[in-house]
């Protein structure tokens, strides 16, 4: 119970939360329209999903400064790649929320001229970037860990046996030898992964979230299951990151 | 700039700006309801207040717990007027969360058959029940402060200056009133939490006291009140001394 009401009095957790039951009922409401469910279940289901939308634009009204403070933060980063792309993706993420204020100035009606379904498209547009980019310092990091995995096993264990088929008249076939880099590659993968948890939770939150911008955008339209799923998986790994804080990836 | 995003970071914080909101436009639509000009401008301000109420209900989903455990912790206090006042603030106040998320069910069509009347009206008792402890938790601290200062002897002195002082300009008409005004000013000035938390709890005893029918004033009063103790709520989140506690 102590912990409920530590975890509730961040307003971020409460965000989270309202975001996994948003697209938890998405989840619902695809999965009664396949059933064949009634009519107006469906929608008290949608109803509820709009007002869960609405009331979290309401609730991240102030988040363009927090994400212009993190961008500022963000500046003083010493790797030169990991500045770029997460100073960038704040600032996306800065012009998400605008775009987020001015489509609930929109839906609550205090500016009607506002055109949603252009406000709407843009800001996808600035969450798509600022995913990119996410998932970008997400393969830079890994790339790194990787290759100080390698070298760390290259110094550990002797060099392999050469490849003795180089003065051979075989003809070069590119396929048994690619086998065990690929092979050795997908283990130092799985390996930096496994040992990394903050950097699997991230990859895979941003991969789970990348699909709801792309199928709003009709980029890769995927159907508003899939969507649900994606957006439910991704909220709860984002709580556990809030109840767990050594699993946030950090800077 | 920092303060403000630690601010808003927190839950409550932004629970407080919303309904500081809420009630503002609950004022400025009674203060424009009868200019005819303003029509559009009191039909946004109404849907901004509908909304912000809908948001805040929403947001409220999880606080029944927050006051439970508000209540357990307050039941181990040692000094029993404060444990009974404040621990029956509490229980009211987690009966009146329990109200409100029914209430948020039925607006949002969970709940298709209850009397949202009857339950909306067992809210503002809860919340009413709640707010009167709290006030008689305050008026006991008042007590306990000017019985401390009666006892201060710096405060005696200053009394007696007072009262000798006031007899050139005028005689006081009850200086027996005139002492134990100036006691509670002194004591209320000391502690400016005190004074804070009273004020924030009269404020807030008109909002259901309106609701409930015992006192009927009007919305602009109703949205005044709320407007001030939803601003003294952020001043004592925004600068921890001043708040009460425990």
């Amino acid at each position: 119970m102590e912990s409920w009401v530590r975890f509730n009095s961040q307003s971020q957790a409460k965000e989270r939360i309202i975001r996994a039951a948003q697209y938890a009922c998405t989840l619902l409401g695809y999965t009664l329209q396949k059933g064949g469910a009634a009519a107006d279940l469906l929608h008290t289901v949608s109803q509820l999903e709009a007002h869960m939308s609405l009331s979290r634009k309401l609730l991240r009204l102030g988040n363009s400064v927090e994400a212009l403070e993190a961008a500022k933060r963000a500046i003083h980063l010493s790797d030169g790649v990991l500045r770029l792309c997460l100073t960038i993706s704040h600032l996306n993420r800065a012009m998400y929320f605008a775009c987020d204020n001015i489509l609930w100035a929109g839906k609550t009606g205090l500016v009607p001229e506002v055109d949603l379904h252009k406000w709407s498209q843009r800001s996808f547009r600035y969450y798509l970037f600022t995913l990119i980019l996410n998932l970008t310092r997400d393969v830079y990091e890994l790339h790194l860990l990787m290759d100080r995995e390698a070298r760390y096993r290259a110094s550990k264990s002797p060099p392999s046996a050469q490849p003795s088929s180089s003065l051979s008249a075989d003809p070069p076939s590119p396929t048994p030898e690619a086998l065990p880099w690929l092979s050795r590659q997908l283990h130092l993968l799985v390996t930096v992964l496994y040992t990394n948890p903050p950097l699997l939770l991230d990859l895979l939150k941003n991969l789970c979230d990348i699909f709801i911008p792309l199928d709003r955008l009709g980029i890769r339209p995927t159907g508003s299951g899939f969507v649900g799923a994606c957006g439910l998986t991704s909220s709860l790994l984002s709580i556990a990151t809030i109840l767990h804080p050594w699993l946030k990836l950090k800077p | 700039m920092d303060a403000v995003v630690q601010f808003t970071s927190q839950s409550q914080g932004r629970d407080r700006i919303f309904r500081a909101t809420q009630y503002a436009c609950a004022l400025s639509v009674y203060l424009l309801r009868n200019n005819s000009e303003r029509k559009d401008l009191v039909a946004k301000l109404k849907s901004l207040e509908t909304n912000m109420s809908a948001g805040r209900k929403l947001f409220r989903l999880g606080n029944t717990i927050n006051s439970i455990e508000a209540a357990k912790r307050t039941m181990q206090l040692s000094d029993r007027v404060l444990c009974l006042c404040l621990t029956a603030a509490n229980a009211n106040r987690a009966l009146y969360f329990i109200c409100d998320n029914v209430l948020w069910a039925r607006n949002v069509g969970l709940i298709r058959d209850i009397d949202k009347e009857r339950w909306s009206l067992n809210a503002s008792r809860c919340y009413f029940l709640s707010l009167v402890t709290s006030l008689t938790r305050d008026v006991y601290e008042v007590i306990q402060l000017m019985a401390q200062k009666a006892r201060d002897r710096h405060f005696r002195q200053k009394m007696e200056l007072h009262l000798n002082e006031s007899s050139e300009v005028a005689e006081a008409v009850i200086p027996q009133l005139d002492a134990f005004l100036f006691l509670l000013l002194e004591s209320l000035r000391s502690h400016p939490a005190v004074a804070l938390d009273v004020l924030k709890n009269v404020c807030d005893l008109f909002i259901p006291l309106d609701r409930l029918g015992i006192y009927q004033s009007n919305a602009g009063v109703v949205g005044f009140c709320g407007l001030l103790s939803s601003v003294i709520g952020i001043v004592t989140l925004a600068q921890p001394k001043l708040r009460l506690r425990p």
